[in-house]
């Protein structure tokens, strides 16, 4: 086998570079239909089969699929990845990717290759589609007036591929050998007394081209210049003065900036090619695609809103509709391991954490796949046909008045924008966003939305305390998440995010039908994220809040009186009665019922003195004299801090610390009714535990998401924080307004 | 009240509703691309405003000279324009700084 050769595969945004990365790595990195979805660099090792000799060999090439861009000016992010790789890793063959059916636009880009001088192969992408469209590429007259290979290829079907690594192994020995673009009379001269003195101080000579650097100090390139700074500030300083000096004589005769120019040149070098018949087009150019007519009604301004709330709605009816099944079964199938586990370990400890500690805390959580994974399936079909950068599109125009960007949209719609989602593959989502203050702004205010862990809660007590109007409190509470969300997103811009708003400038990728291995993918890349993240993390946690609500129990003392007190309940009944009332049977006689209700009052006052006494009820109990300001008792706060770790654990904690013992996230009647008789619990208390439930710190997951996300767990701690005394002044502003007004 | 003046109260309603629908018209003239109101075809003129957007657009595809199609007029946020096969999505902190006339 020959020596591994490096290549990197470069181009504008959905050009195909990931799809044909995929293809010949075999790797299964994420490909949407939706701009920006590579922001680093990723790299795969495959063997080629050699088909260009008549030897065969087998030669080992490592593949790095970089960042799309548009240029290879620092304008954004991606630019400075791709350009910093390219002449610090200085691969041996770079494919640049471009799409035959857009060539004139993603020419701009390899012009800029051929003036870094790196050994280049265009890989010509979606020759089909250019052919539907009636353009013909005559690749052998593209090839010898660029001076560079030209491949044909299909990358979703994988076709051409192969001939294109053949081409490209040639070029491996190649040396960078940078080109020169005329950028007219006064440009020229400028760049050349630029490249004199770039040469003789051989200013940044080691990473670029003498002519390249000169260009970027004409294109006013942030990064070289302050690069050029470092370097050497007495050269960086004379050219400076040079480019201000063809700057103004150029503003002042042409009225535009170098930059400008350069890019006019740049398209002139390549309509000059394309002109001499290597384009031509079969069809009228100004006809519009079905992809255009299509988009001049989804983007309407009346009619493209209105189809956008009915298309979130559909996935949210498919989300709930299609997970409803899956969802109960998996629930029965916990029960059954439940019971099993019980009828099956010994009683103590480690029946009791592996009862409700494990198999409870985890399959409250696994419980959620069947619908978070259709809930991704859905999304994956609107972002690979292309619709999400619609919505994104339609969106911007509410959400720049709030701060945020048009990208933040989904997001907020994956969190449980629509009632039911989760904050977690929320939180991932924000990854679309390019500003870090938009960005960081929607990460922080996405928990605000009621996940489909708060929705039982929220649905809980609205049953216990407004059950006459149920739907339209639901509904209220829905809408004052979004407005909560949105107020606390332009709180942040207005302080601690303060920033201008990011240009939304974004090519829309065309329609396209969503491939059924590319949907596979996408949903079980995501489900299993969640299933390893959010299962490890609730295994713990699970654990952990059942050792806080059971140690360090009762002193020997109190439970030996508990004893005392069901022994001296027994004892004036007969010992048939005795064992009738611990049978399992429903229909037993009067005397077996009385004592049942005797043991269970005696059962019921062990579990909650036990619980004020274990490490949760401490904390209930030490909180209580600041919670009593939003109305909870210790019994609400044990709940809430359960909710700390995973909003699931709200009701069956509210259970068990109402001594309800097991209590189901369906069987919400009964501790509703108890709530409701509860003298600590009224209606004012219901909307002040509401908001604060519904605002207050995300889950644990959420958070360590954030801190992921966020690259620094001080944010995440700044999730905590701000959301939990938002909450608290809001729940607490109601409680008191409430208990004044009676 | 006559029949006249029905027709007259009528035809002023119907007026007021067309002005309320339906776009203004666009004269044929150098105006900044977020004032275009109807969906066409329009040729870049020039763009303007900070130096950085002047390259960036330029990268895009968005440069004097070039014919482009306006598929969704901008209506207080964005506008979409289509370009050498590539649909575009601008703000209208950039639509403000391209000028365009009708091609």
């Amino acid at each position: 086998m020959n020596q591994n050769i490096r290549m990197a595969l470069v181009g504008n945004p959905n050009a195909g570079k990931t799809t044909l990365f995929n293809t010949l790595t075999g790797a299964r990195q994420h490909v949407g239909n939706y701009p920006g979805i590579t922001v680093d660099y990723k790299e795969g090792d495959f063997t080629h089969k050699n088909q260009g000799n008549i030897q065969e060999d087998n030669q080992r090439i490592t593949l790095t699929d970089l960042p799309g861009t548009y240029s290879l000016t620092a304008y954004s992010v991606e630019e400075v990845v791709t350009r910093e790789y390219l002449v610090n890793a200085k691969p041996q063959v770079v494919i640049n990717i471009v799409d035959a059916s857009n060539l004139e636009r993603n020419l701009y880009l390899s012009t800029q290759f051929l003036e870094l001088g790196c050994p280049l192969i265009i890989a010509l992408n979606m020759v089909d589609v250019a052919k539907d469209r009636g353009i013909e590429i005559k690749v052998e007259k593209l090839a010898e007036l660029l001076g560079v290979p030209v491949a044909p290829i299909i990358a979703r079907s994988g076709q051409g591929a192969s001939a294109l690594i053949d081409q490209a192994i040639m070029l491996a020995e190649k040396p960078w050998q940078p080109r020169d673009i005329s950028y007219g009379e006064d440009l020229d001269a400028a760049i050349m007394e630029l490249i004199t003195i770039i040469s003789e101080n051989n200013f940044l000579t080691h990473t670029y081209p003498a002519r390249f650097t000169a260009i970027k100090y004409l294109e006013h390139d942030d990064q070289i210049l302050q690069k050029g700074q470092e370097d050497d500030s007495a050269t960086a300083a004379r050219l400076e003065e040079k480019v201000t000096q063809v700057s103004d004589h150029l503003l002042k005769t042409m009225d535009a900036y170098p930059e400008a120019i350069i890019a006019d040149h740049r398209y002139g070098f390549i309509k000059s090619i394309l002109r001499q018949g290597v384009q031509t087009h079969t069809f009228d150019t100004d006809r519009l695609y079905t992809s255009d007519k299509i988009d001049k009604v989804l983007t309407n301004r009346l009619l493209g809103p209105a189809i956008m709330l009915l298309v979130l709605f559909g996935l949210y009816q498919f989300t709930f509709t299609a997970s409803e099944l899956p969802v109960a079964w998996l629930e029965s199938l916990f029960g059954l391991i439940g019971d099993q586990a019980k009828s099956l370990l010994p009683d103590g400890p480690v029946k009791s954490m592996i009862v409700s500690g494990v198999i409870n805390g985890m399959g409250g959580v696994l419980g959620f796949v069947p619908l978070i994974m259709f809930m991704f399936l859905g999304i994956a079909v609107l972002e690979d046909s292309g619709y999400l950068a619609r919505v994104a599109f339609m969106m911007d125009r509410i959400f720049r008045i709030f701060g945020l960007h048009g990208s933040s949209v989904m997001p907020f719609i994956v969190s449980g924008g629509i009632a039911g989602g989760c904050a977690v593959p929320g939180v991932m989502a924000t990854r679309t966003l390019r500003s870090p203050k938009e960005r960081m702004a929607t990460l922080l205010t996405v928990p605000f939305m009621n996940c489909g862990a708060k929705v039982p809660v929220i649905a809980l007590l609205i049953g216990a305390f407004f059950s006459d109007h149920k739907a339209i409190y639901m509904f209220l509470f829905t809408m004052l998440s979004w407005m909560v969300a949105l107020l606390a997103a332009k709180l942040l811009r207005t302080t601690v995010l303060r920033g201008p708003a990011t240009p939304f400038v974004m090519e829309l990728p065309p329609y396209r039908f969503p491939t059924l291995r590319g949907l596979a993918i996408h949903t079980w890349e995501r489900t299993w994220q969640y299933i390893k993240k959010a299962g490890t993390v609730i295994l713990g946690i699970s654990i952990l809040l059942w050792a806080m609500m059971t140690y360090p129990g009762l002193p020997a003392a109190k439970m030996a009186g508990f004893e005392q007190q069901r022994r001296a309940a027994i004892s004036p009944f007969a010992s048939e009665i005795v064992s009738e009332s611990q049978s399992e049977k429903e229909e037993v006689s009067e005397s077996a019922r009385t004592l049942r209700r005797q043991l269970a009052a005696i059962n019921d006052q062990e579990s909650e003195q036990a619980l004020r006494s274990s490490i949760a009820g401490r904390i209930g109990i030490a909180l209580e004299p600041v919670s009593r300001l939003a109305g909870f008792d210790w019994r609400t706060n044990i709940a809430l801090v359960g909710g700390l770790a995973a909003k699931e654990v709200i009701i069956s904690t509210l259970g068990t610390a109402y001594s309800m013992g097991k209590v189901e996230a369906d069987a919400s009647d009964s501790l509703g009714q108890r709530l409701t008789r509860d003298p600590n619990w009224n209606k004012v208390v219901a909307v002040s535990a509401l908001i604060f439930i519904m605002f207050y710190a995300p889950c644990f997951v959420t958070v360590v998401c954030i801190a992921r996300e966020a690259g620094h767990w001080g944010w995440a701690l700044f999730s905590i924080s701000f959301n939990t005394t938002f909450a608290f002044l809001l729940a607490a502003a109601v409680y008191q307004i409430g208990r004044l007004l009676g | 009240m006559t029949f006249k003046t029905l027709h007259q109260k009528c035809a002023c309603l119907a007026d007021k509703v067309k002005n309320c629908v339906r776009q203004p018209y666009c004269p044929k003239q150098i105006a900044p691309l977020s004032d275009s109101c109807r969906s066409g075809r329009i040729k870049i003129c020039k763009v303007t405003g900070d130096r950085k957007l002047c390259a960036r657009m330029a990268s895009l595809g968005v440069y004097p000279g070039e014919e482009v199609e306006l598929i969704c007029p901008e209506n207080g946020s964005q506008c979409l324009l289509k370009l050498q096969g590539a649909t575009l999505s601008l703000d209208s902190n950039t639509t403000k700084n391209i000028l365009v006339t009708k091609a």
